[in-house]
């Protein structure tokens, strides 16, 4: 019963799932645009720090350069790996 | 034989039915911590999963090289003449010079994403218009100043919904006014919710850099197969400038969200410390409950594999039902719940937040990995006790 329930509910999701990906199929199309348009090269996630808020084009040294002998102390950074290159 | 064994599988899926409802209690506690450890490890995996997978398809169109200066160890403002040194390069289409940065705003705590730019020169600027909710951007020609189009963020910090005028203060503290031209669909909010764009000249004004400088310069190759080539041919022609290149801008973003930060570890830490309590507590040796009715079944006539097909498939119904009861709740709690307990941190301290809109793809290897790292390790935590204990003369079971 109690499987049959949680079947059914993740047949709903899956179906709603599909309809939500149609929605951004048709969504993509505006953000492919406004990428190219203002040549954007990060996503608006975190806009606490710049080194979570443009993490392709900071510098390494960002999240140290507060002040001398500074550490790296926004919450975002604990989820955001540093980019390597 | 078959039909036998088909036979012979179900009753003892039946046993280890009646079994697993004997001990309900048991068996429903070890479902929800078992669901609750993949539910962790499920909405990280889908949470990153979904960014990278929007990073990857917007990114196919971010500039195809970036140009920053570097002095000391830290970016600072290119000259404008560094574009007429690139001249030289063939392959190189066209170089846009861009005035961007962060401007704080005092009262409201919030970064706001400052974009200055002449959006005429850039690749598909004449189609913005099909980005925006309300308004227009400039036509190529259009010399207007003092306009800007802004995020649906900004919007709300500046509470601009029965106005559209604001002003920004330049550092030395004189305003500059602007008048809202239009504001990006929210649509688009994974990219612009908390942008403020207008022309590059404006942008200049605001954040006072001088003329000749810009904070970087876009280049536009002819063919996107000599990228590589023509980013080599600028790092040799302006050695103190960096370049970044579409690769790996979009390299950045499949490493960034990774099992390795900080908040990935841990997920992956609590969930190996679940399993390490749950394989103690089994390998630590059975109850003597179940000692003793191992021993019966084993005087009943059970042989070893039996009692261990009857363990093994209580693991794979418990472990089963956790995996769909945990990744169910992570698929709604990323997609129906934008993922609210992540937010404080994949966000922190930002005032401006956007609606994300995240639609995880579920593939088989993302299963496979959630299964790997939960069901398997559960699967032998369980059998090898049961193993162990079978092997035991049932006499000896029940005399101890």
């Amino acid at each position: 019963m109690f499987l049959c329930l949680l079947l059914a509910l993740d047949g709903a999701l899956f179906l709603d799932g599909l309809a939500r990906r149609k929605a951004q199929d048709a969504a993509l199309a505006q953000l492919e645009v406004v990428t190219s348009g203002l040549g954007l090269t990060d996503l608006a996630v975190a806009t606490e720090a710049r080194y979570t808020r443009h993490p392709a084009v900071s510098d390494p040294v960002v999240p140290f350069m507060d002040h001398p002998g500074a550490i790296e102390h926004f919450p975002t950074g604990a989820f955001w790996l540093p980019p390597q290159r | 034989m078959a039909r036998h064994n088909l036979e012979k599988q179900l009753n003892i899926l039946e046993y280890a039915l009646s079994s697993l409802w004997r001990h309900r209690l048991k068996s429903l506690s070890v479902l929800l911590v078992f669901g609750a450890v993949i539910f962790l490890l499920a909405s990280f995996q889908m949470v990153t999963q979904a960014l990278s997978d929007k990073a990857k398809q917007v990114l196919v169109h971010t500039p195809e090289i970036t140009l920053q200066k570097m002095s000391a160890g830290r970016q600072e403002a290119i000259p404008l003449a560094y574009g007429d040194k690139l001249a030289g390069i063939f392959g190189i289409r066209r170089v846009v010079p861009r005035i961007w940065g962060y401007y704080f705003d005092e009262v409201r705590l919030a970064n706001y994403t400052v974009m200055g730019l002449e959006v005429a020169e850039m690749p598909e600027g004449a189609r913005l218009d099909t980005t925006l909710a309300k308004g227009t951007m400039p036509r190529p020609g259009d010399d207007a100043q003092g306009w800007a189009v802004i995020g649906y963020s900004i919007t709300n910090a500046l509470d601009l919904a029965g106005r559209d005028t604001f002003s920004l203060f330049r550092p030395d503290l004189s305003l500059k006014p602007f008048v809202v031209r239009g504001e990006f669909s929210r649509d688009t909010d994974i990219l612009t919710n908390d942008l403020i764009v207008m022309n590059l000249a404006d942008a200049r004004d605001l954040f006072a850099i001088p003329a000749g400088l810009v904070t970087d310069l876009c280049v536009y190759v002819a063919n996107p197969t000599e990228i590589e080539t023509i980013a080599k041919k600028i790092s040799e022609t302006l050695p103190g400038v960096r370049v970044l290149t579409r690769p790996q801008i979009q390299k950045t973003y499949q490493v960034v969200f990774g099992w390795r930060s900080g908040f990935g570890s841990i997920c992956l830490l609590s969930a190996l410390a679940a399993f390490v309590i749950l394989a103690w507590d089994k390998a630590s040796g059975l109850s003597p409950e179940e000692r003793r009715e191992i021993a019966i079944l084993k005087i009943l006539g059970w042989e070893t594999s039996d009692i261990l097909a009857v363990r093994f498939w209580e693991s794979v119904i418990v472990s089963g039902l956790a995996c769909l009861v945990g990744m169910t709740a992570a698929y709604i709690h990323v997609v129906y719940y934008a993922a609210s307990l992540f937010r404080p941190v994949l966000m922190g301290w930002s005032v401006l937040r956007p609606n994300l809109h995240l639609l995880p793809r579920l593939a088989a290897g993302d299963i496979l990995l959630i299964l790997a790292f939960t069901v398997l390790p559960y699967l032998a935590a369980t059998v090898i006790p049961a193993w162990r204990s079978a092997t035991v003369p049932a006499d000896s079971a029940l005399g101890g």
